[in-house]
């Protein structure tokens, strides 16, 4: 990279908020995928001004610019393919304003997502998306994938709770989409914006919903002996249109790994677990608390039982979402994929993720948002058998197909990125992503946002990416 | 058409089919938009034939309305050019259903009404419970993205949208989305078709996720003395644990429409009233009727009444159609959806009634709770008012919704073509993202065929 554009970065942002250093760039070639990337220059801007500087800058030196937030994305996302900049937001991470009356809160892009919940519980509310990895994801980085999260089941995803975004245009202008208000008439860029992983703005500011958190909460833990009388139990309470907040399903085998790791008082000899949340009033709670239990046992569940108290229901909880670091303690590597399907199709497709294990002698664990038929197969490896990783690639374009097949998508939550870009044309025809190609265009003319992301370049159509060497950091999640 | 008419019909007589292609004068009459005509109704059978329609429109330079109910073409400018009605009634399919995946997918001319009544006979149903609901179809409703009461608890169309199928202004076909309930694969462009007025697309497909209907439901309706304190009212409860699908806001002009002398159910018009409905099990509507009442009671509400069905149905059904009603009883009315944050309610309202009162028209609002208010100008009867008085009108709310204290955003949805002719524009003054909103259209509809000046900016 031009050392000229490095000083003119610093004159911008003060020599602080620039690392171009081999070993500081390290620590950003790599998020939560197992994508590998090396940037050539990191920056920390404070304000909209700041990252409008950037961009003029990285216009005038023709380089490519790709903004990220904690890095804990599963597609590659917030990776430099091309190189260029990448703007980091964290230090853009203040919570500007609760509007508690009209429940918004504007924030800015590096605040973590569960540190607005945090800010606000004193009021009774929350930031209801709610990824893995809450805990460490930011709320820019939420909107660019528009993430999900267990409880999207009954509050939806980061697009149904962004009412307004502060964007910065590839030309350094600044603009507002959206507002405070529940609807705005006109083309819904906010509906277009969130989700695009980082391809058509930078978004410096963002107004959300804040959710009332309900009066009861209820966790029921139903335990198998077999796979089929799981999903079963799922399609029958999706066909009894009962709506738990949460249900999610764990794999024996992932459950053996993550009992051993949390000790939360999963059975280590059972098929697989359902985790079942319902919120809401007390009355209706314990209503469709009662279904559910009806269900689970009609299917045969040898056990079906609820949280004691808080703390009971927490270590579940804790159980589920730190499942993938449990996966860490007992394989070098995991490959974590992300498909959808219609939620009647679970019992077939699970029985054909276990063929497809067989077909290339692969280890895979099943824990996914079983309620919306969104899954998460763990695909165990060996970083350093380079015949094992390639077997794990295919058995992943395998499962991909399957769900394209019984009328699903490529992902549900963790974005198309730099991982599943060639295989866009499983789903969409080339005039479909000729007309995406044209969206990104009118945001991204020359296409120095977020290169090699979500669009397929066309060279290795209906595959999934393998990358270089498999980033030795991609256990994260 | 600059082709001549007759060769024109021809080659639409050849895509479409001689029967589904008229240049009979009440056909014609019937689809005007604000005033203006088209040369001819072009009734496609499906998406080839509409990208057909549209490739023909491209060549010929013709501009293309796309419509189904006729029941939302009063919304935006009169088009700038205006030459085929493109009436979707004969694609009134649907296409997929799976009630055990609460999923489904329809084409655009199936009418709200007989899709509700598909969905009721597996127990489910779709929140679009929107005014002249036995003509409006699904096409329309997400094209001029129109608002339920039910948008309260599920959301509006692009929260319950899964995807779509359209053909775009240069006639291609094209999709996004897809069938399942989560999804990220690759733009939500069917997000921007909806409220777009057929400005960026023919909308040819739409998935849905559906939702079960529940077993008791129980409405309530408590009456207050001041704008405040119903809203105060409605804020406390949105603060509480209470879950209530529709929270409505009427003033005394809304009450006239909503509690007429002759209903089954007395409620005294008083000068203003919040409606709560609640649905679910019977142990969830009867706590709703206790708490509600108690915070009204603490809200310093004048009466709570709790409706048995008799007089709840009829009263939600008014609520769906007020529009509709205003309509019938003041046909020259105009009305105007305002979207504003739940703080800036009574004096939204205050300021409109202030416009109203100064250029003597009656005023009845009706406001969802969450945000969305329907507020209506009307004529008073027996006195004749002019046009231009009413074009003023316009202007004037307009220009305050311009204002950045004003915390509001106004669209006009109804008014006679006339007052808009006169208004001059009906968008007011472009917003920021106007530049956004060109380049948009540019990538759909680079030929300008769809809805030419319809929409804000001269798009």
């Amino acid at each position: 990279m031009q050392p000229q554009l490095i000083r003119e970065l610093e004159a911008l942002l003060g020599p602080q908020a620039v690392l171009s250093s081999p070993e500081d760039l390290m620590l950003y070639e790599y998020d939560g995928s197992v994508e590998l990337g090396a940037p050539r220059c990191i920056v920390f801007p404070t304000s909209a001004q700041d990252v409008s500087g950037i961009v003029r800058l990285a216009n005038r030196y023709e380089t490519p610019i790709v903004g990220r937030g904690a890095g804990t994305g599963l597609s590659g996302g917030a990776i430099a393919r091309n190189g260029g900049i990448v703007i980091v937001f964290s230090r853009m991470n203040r919570i500007l304003e609760i509007d508690e009356v009209n429940l918004r809160a504007v924030v800015q892009p590096g605040v973590v997502n569960l540190d607005l919940s945090r800010a606000v519980e004193h009021l009774g509310l929350f930031f209801a998306p709610d990824p893995s990895s809450q805990k460490s994801c930011t709320i820019g980085g939420n909107v660019s994938e528009n993430s999900g999260g267990p409880h999207t089941l009954a509050y939806g995803v980061t697009t149904n709770h962004v009412t307004g975004l502060e964007l910065v245009l590839t030309d350094g202008e600044i603009v507002r989409i959206g507002g405070r208000t529940i609807e705005t008439s006109g083309y819904d860029l906010a509906g277009l914006l969130v989700g695009s992983e980082g391809t058509l703005a930078l978004v410096t500011e963002i107004t959300v919903r804040l959710m009332r958190k309900p009066e009861a909460v209820k966790t029921l833990l139903a335990v198998y002996d077999t796979l089929d009388d799981t999903t079963e139990s799922v399609v029958e309470i999706t066909v009894r249109a009962i709506t738990p907040a949460a249900c999610e399903m764990l794999d024996g085998f992932t459950l053996r790994a993550v009992e051993d790791y949390v000790h939360a008082g999963f059975p280590k000899d059972c098929a697989a677990v359902l985790l079942i949340e319902i919120e809401g009033l007390t009355e209706a709670v314990e209503a469709q608390a009662a279904e559910i239990t009806d269900v689970c046992r009609q299917h045969r569940a040898r056990e079906v039982r609820a949280a004691k108290n808080d703390q009971e229901r927490a270590l579940l909880w804790r159980g589920r979402k730190e499942a993938f670091g449990a996966m860490g303690r007992i394989s070098p590597m995991y490959y974590v994929q992300d498909g959808v399907i219609p939620r009647t199709r679970l019992p077939e497709t699970l029985r054909r993720i276990e063929e497809i294990s067989r077909k290339y002698d692969l280890a895979i664990g099943n824990i996914f948002h079983a309620g919306d038929g969104n899954l998460h197969p763990l695909i165990l490896f060996d970083e350093r058998d380079r015949a094992q990783f390639a077997r794990v690639v295919a058995a992943g374009g395998e499962i991909m197909r399957h769900c394209v097949e019984v009328g699903g998508a490529l992902t549900g939550e963790h974005g198309i990125g730099m991982e599943k870009n060639e295989l866009m044309p499983l789903i969409f025809t080339p005039d479909d992503l000729a007309l995406m190609e044209r969206v990104r265009a009118a945001f991204n003319p020359a296409g120095r946002l977020n290169p090699g992301k979500v669009l397929p370049m066309g060279k290795a159509c209906g595959e999934i990416r393998v990358p270089p060497i498999p980033a030795s950091a991609a256990t994260r999640s | 058409m600059s082709r001549s008419a007759q060769a024109s019909l021809s080659r639409l007589e050849e895509i479409a089919g001689g029967d589904h292609v008229s240049m009979n004068e009440a056909e014609l009459r019937a689809r005007e938009v604000c005033g203006v005509l088209p040369a001819v109704v072009v009734r496609p059978a499906d998406a080839d034939e509409i990208a057909e329609t549209l490739r023909f429109a491209v060549a010929e330079k013709l501009a293309v309305v796309p419509m189904g109910g006729r029941t939302k073409l009063g919304i935006g400018s009169p088009p700038a050019r205006y030459d085929i009605a493109l009436d979707l009634s004969r694609m009134n399919r649907v296409l997929a259903y799976d009630p055990h995946d609460l999923t489904l997918g329809v084409e655009p001319g199936v009418r709200i009404q007989d899709l509700l009544g598909t969905l009721a006979e597996k127990n489910q149903f779709l929140p679009l419970v929107v005014p002249f609901l036995d003509r409006a179809t699904v096409g329309g409703i997400v094209a001029a993205n129109s608002s339920s009461p039910l948008r309260h608890a599920y959301g509006a169309v692009r929260d319950f949208c899964l995807g779509m199928e359209f053909v775009t202004g240069e006639g291609t076909r094209a999709k996004s989305g897809g069938r399942v309930v989560k999804n990220v694969t690759g733009y939500d462009l069917h997000k921007l078709l909806v409220g777009s007025l057929g400005t960026l697309a023919v909308i040819t497909r739409v998935n849905f996720r559906t939702f079960p209907l529940l077993p008791a439901q129980g409405t309530f309706v408590a009456t207050f003395r001041t704008a405040e304190e119903a809203s105060e009212f409605c804020v406390t409860v949105s603060h509480s644990v209470l879950t209530p699908q529709i929270v409505e806001i009427a003033d005394s002009g809304a009450a006239q429409f909503l509690y007429p002398a002759d209903a089954a159910e007395s409620i005294t018009p008083r000068p203003w009233s919040v409606i709560h409905s609640v649905v679910g099990h019977s142990a969830v509507v009867n706590r709703h009727a206790r708490e509600l009442g108690r915070l009204a009671g603490e809200a310093n509400a004048e009466e709570f009444q709790a409706l048995d069905e008799s007089g709840s149905v009829p009263l939600l059904t008014r609520i769906r159609e007020f529009p509709q009603l205003v309509l019938n009883s003041a046909p020259s009315a105009l009305i105007f959806r305002v979207n504003l944050v739940p703080s800036a309610i009574p004096s939204v309202l205050r300021r409109f009634r202030e416009l109203a009162s100064r250029a003597g028209f009656d005023f009845a609002a009706l406001t969802r709770a969450s945000g969305i208010l329907c507020a209506a100008f009307a004529p008073p009867k027996g006195i004749e008012t002019s046009s231009a008085s009413s074009a003023q009108l316009v202007k004037e709310v307009l220009h305050f919704n311009a204002l950045p204290e004003a915390g509001a955003q106004s669209m006009l949805e109804w008014c006679p073509a006339e007052v808009k002719r006169l208004a001059g524009d009906v968008w007011g003054p472009p917003r920021a993202d106007l530049p956004l909103i060109r380049k948009l259209k540019n990538a759909f509809d680079p030929q300008d065929v769809l809805s030419p000046g319809r929409f804000a900016g001269g798009i």
